[in-house]
């Protein structure tokens, strides 16, 4: 997988040649005129408050401008150019396969390899899964953003939000909250069990000295029973754990707290609870990586060779 | 049998309590015993008192009272004022008990026939197991979380018997969606429901709780919408009395643990301001300088700061201790606002600085001292429509603005949100 900066002449001949609107998502494309577009022209995305009446007046801007970047709102607004009138905002996750908490791969510094982002597509169709089966929504798109993937919710339900309705579902989503009954099989209980089991499974020694109290002999002993960790809490069985030699009582909430957080981070909350967002548009090219952002229709075959365009090809 | 209108006790925002609220006389006209009941219902303790008779004259006094008691507060007080917290509080222990009193008297039906009109649920079948529509509840889910509610209720194994325990065993099932007025305020919390397909499954305790919650908060709503109300127009002489009143029986300790618990009084918190007001802090062009500074930073910072109650806020001194506050807590954030305009607000109208203090109540002046407050009048907070007319720029609003009407209840409720979330980042 290559990925470096596309050149000022190959965005041009991107937009002039390869993009098409029928590239964008229908959920899009149907409230063109009641969102927020961005642009950034090489110093961020800058150049807000766009709007555009008809998908035909964003093709031409693309066309001229070749820009950088380009974003939407999640919001729609009365008057997008102004930010005024706020109807109601997607609910979306962004999973950026550069600032997972937990990588099997060596990538930093904003790199990302094939490993690191199927990671997060995972952790995109994880979440999914809890919005669907527990709170029961049923249009949700998956758009891999280039460097990871968003997933964004569309169902009147969560449009209507504010900010703290979203802190909650962030929480409840990444299994953010330890729970008080960490044993029932359903709800909440199930998505903090199944969180927290994939969390440790990606834990390494390393990580594990971090936590206040933790010993190296213990850390070694649990990286040593991994398996055996992993099925009881799935199992929801933490007295198995908490038992460990040299555990404690005191360890063993510092560890769980600690697993906790590193479930928190498996998503930018600040994205989810921000209303105002704009999110690279589905379509558009990512110079940055030279990747092309595309709405994933099924999340379980996404290739990134789909999302490679022609300037790339030619190149290799 | 029980009287259609019998379901306003239960939801004052019903249909049947507008109606009854149509009928009502004028102000002037109220009944004395209205009135009274008005004022003493925000210290109910007893069932006897909560408890309303059939009677429609009854029912009109409760819902009469009611009514008066919001516009009573909202004439004295501040959105989220301890008044509001009082009048809010009392209500929903008031919903609460009554919830509770018609469940154990027989009449489950006509509590959730009220329910019903702002929730979806569905009662859990019980067959052979525990089922919610294709899906089976493992039987030992429901009993954990009966367990888990006698737990919170503080209820212990002995104490349990056949009269309260059906109070704390799941029977309905909500739509997660309609609880979000109660996530909003954190009056629930998604991780502690259990949720399945959508459904949250719940017991009648939790129901009450719920919906004397939702009343709760639509009470506070209203006694918003009526303080915009009355700061564009006044409030009338005779609210203002029974709102006096009202505010004399906030109870000492609730004072305390309401300053350092939820009212945002203290330290000014700059991540829950409303937009319009972190516009004007960054400041702005000429055009909207002289309103963004003097009226609209000046009122909503003062009060934002030091967040007074009652009626009496003419003057600044009867809720702060030290000068200080307005010295080097509100006074600065003015100023280096003005500095940030363009041009610059006192550079080239240097008098300005005094007009700052004359706003605040302490007469034109440069050096304000405690003893000047009162000189002048202290400039209430501008309502968003005021805004919107005399500084257009200013508004950018975001999806909190939608439902507000005053920069104040932005902060507010804001605060209200983020607060209870128990964390200091
Ligand atoms: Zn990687």
């Amino acid at each position: 997988m290559q990925m470096r900066e596309a050149t000022p002449e190959e965005r041009k001949r991107f937009y002039a040649e390869e993009w098409s609107k029928r590239d964008l998502p229908d959920f899009i494309l149907h409230t063109i005129s009641l969102r927020e577009f961005g642009f950034d022209y090489g110093e961020g995305p800058s150049h807000r408050y766009n709007q555009f009446m008809t998908v035909e007046q964003l093709a031409s801007f693309l066309c001229n401008k070749a820009p950088y970047a380009a974003y939407a709102s999640i919001a729609l607004y009365e008057q997008p150019s102004m930010r005024k009138g706020w109807l109601k905002s997607e609910l979306v996750f962004d999973v950026d396969a550069k600032d997972l908490p937990l990588k099997s791969c060596s990538c930093s510094g904003g790199v990302v390899c094939e490993k690191c982002l199927d990671e997060a597509r995972r952790i995109a169709a994880m979440f999914a899964e809890t919005l669907r089966s527990d709170l029961n929504l049923h249009n949700i798109h998956f758009v891999y953003s280039g460097r990871g993937f968003h997933v964004r919710a569309t169902d009147d339900v969560v449009m209507a939000m504010e900010q703290t309705e979203r802190t909650q579902i962030v929480e409840y989503v990444t299994g953010g909250v330890i729970p008080a009954d960490i044993t029932i099989a359903l709800g909440y209980s199930r998505v903090f069990r199944e969180r927290v089991a994939r969390t440790f499974e990606h834990l390494g020694e390393e990580k594990l000295l971090k936590i206040r109290g933790m010993r190296k002999a213990l850390a070694q002993q649990l990286i040593k029973e991994k398996e055996k960790i992993i099925a009881a809490v799935r199992r929801g069985s933490l007295r198995e754990i908490e038992d460990f030699e040299g555990m404690g009582e005191k360890t063993f909430q510092q560890l769980l707290e600690f697993l906790t957080r590193l479930n928190m981070e498996l998503t930018d909350g600040k994205v989810t609870t921000d209303t105002k967002r704009i999110l690279r548009l589905p379509s558009s090219l990512h110079s940055g990586v030279s990747m092309k952002c595309i709405l994933v229709r099924d999340i379980e075959r996404f290739s990134i060779e789909d999302a490679i365009p022609k300037f790339m090809r030619e190149g290799a | 049998m029980v009287v259609p209108e019998y379901v306003a006790i239960l939801d004052p925002f019903a249909q049947e309590a507008q109606e009854i609220v149509r009928r009502s006389p004028q102000l002037d006209a109220m009944p004395p015993e209205v009135i009274e009941r008005a004022i003493n219902r925000v210290k109910w303790k007893s069932p006897k008192e909560m408890v309303v008779d059939l009677s429609a004259s009854a029912i009109q006094a409760e819902v009469w009272s009611f009514y008066m008691m919001c516009q009573a507060t909202a004439a004295v007080s501040f959105p989220y004022s301890r008044e509001a917290r009082l009048v809010t509080d009392a209500t929903k222990e008031t919903i609460k008990y009554r919830m509770y009193d018609l469940f154990k008297l027989g009449h489950e039906d006509l509590c959730l026939d009220v329910v019903k009109r702002s929730f979806k649920f569905v009662r859990l079948e019980r067959n052979d197991g525990i089922r919610l529509g294709d899906i089976e509840i493992p039987r030992a889910d429901y009993f954990k979380l009966r367990d888990r509610q006698l737990a919170d209720a503080g209820i212990k194994e002995k104490e349990i018997d056949d009269r309260m325990l059906p109070q704390y065993v799941p029977k309905y099932a909500m739509r997660w969606g309609n609880l979000a007025p109660l996530l909003r305020h954190r009056l629930a919390e998604l991780t502690k429901l259990y949720i399945v397909d959508g459904w949250a499954v719940i017991t009648p305790h939790e129901l009450w709780d719920f919906f004397a919650n939702f009343i709760g908060v639509k009470t506070e709503d209203y006694i918003t919408s009526l303080y915009e109300r009355f700061s564009d127009t006044g409030a009338p002489e005779k609210l203002l009395n029974i709102g006096e009143r009202i505010s004399a029986l906030i109870p000492p300790e609730a004072e305390l643990r309401e300053r350092f618990m939820r009212v945002p009084r203290g330290r000014l918190r700059p991540e829950f301001f409303p937009p319009c007001v972190k516009k004007a802090l960054g400041g702005v062009g000429a055009g909207a300088r002289n309103y963004a500074i003097t009226v609209l930073l000046t009122s909503f910072l003062s009060y934002a700061r030091v967040s007074p109650s009652g009626k009496a806020v003419t003057r600044m001194a009867d809720f702060i201790d030290e000068i200080s506050v307005v010295r080097e807590e509100i006074a600065p954030l003015i100023f280096e606002a003005a500095e940030r305009c363009n041009p610059p607000f006192f550079r080239d109208q240097p008098q300005e600085k005094a007009s700052i203090f004359y706003h605040l109540g302490f007469g034109m002046t440069t050096e304000p001292r405690l003893e000047d407050s009162g000189r002048s009048k202290w400039y209430r907070v501008p309502n968003c429509r005021k805004i919107q007319l005399a500084a257009p720029p200013l508004c950018e609003q975001d999806e909190l603005c939608r439902n507000v009407k005053s920069p104040l209840t932005y902060y507010h409720r804001r605060f209200v949100g983020q607060s209870s979330l128990g964390v200091g980042e």
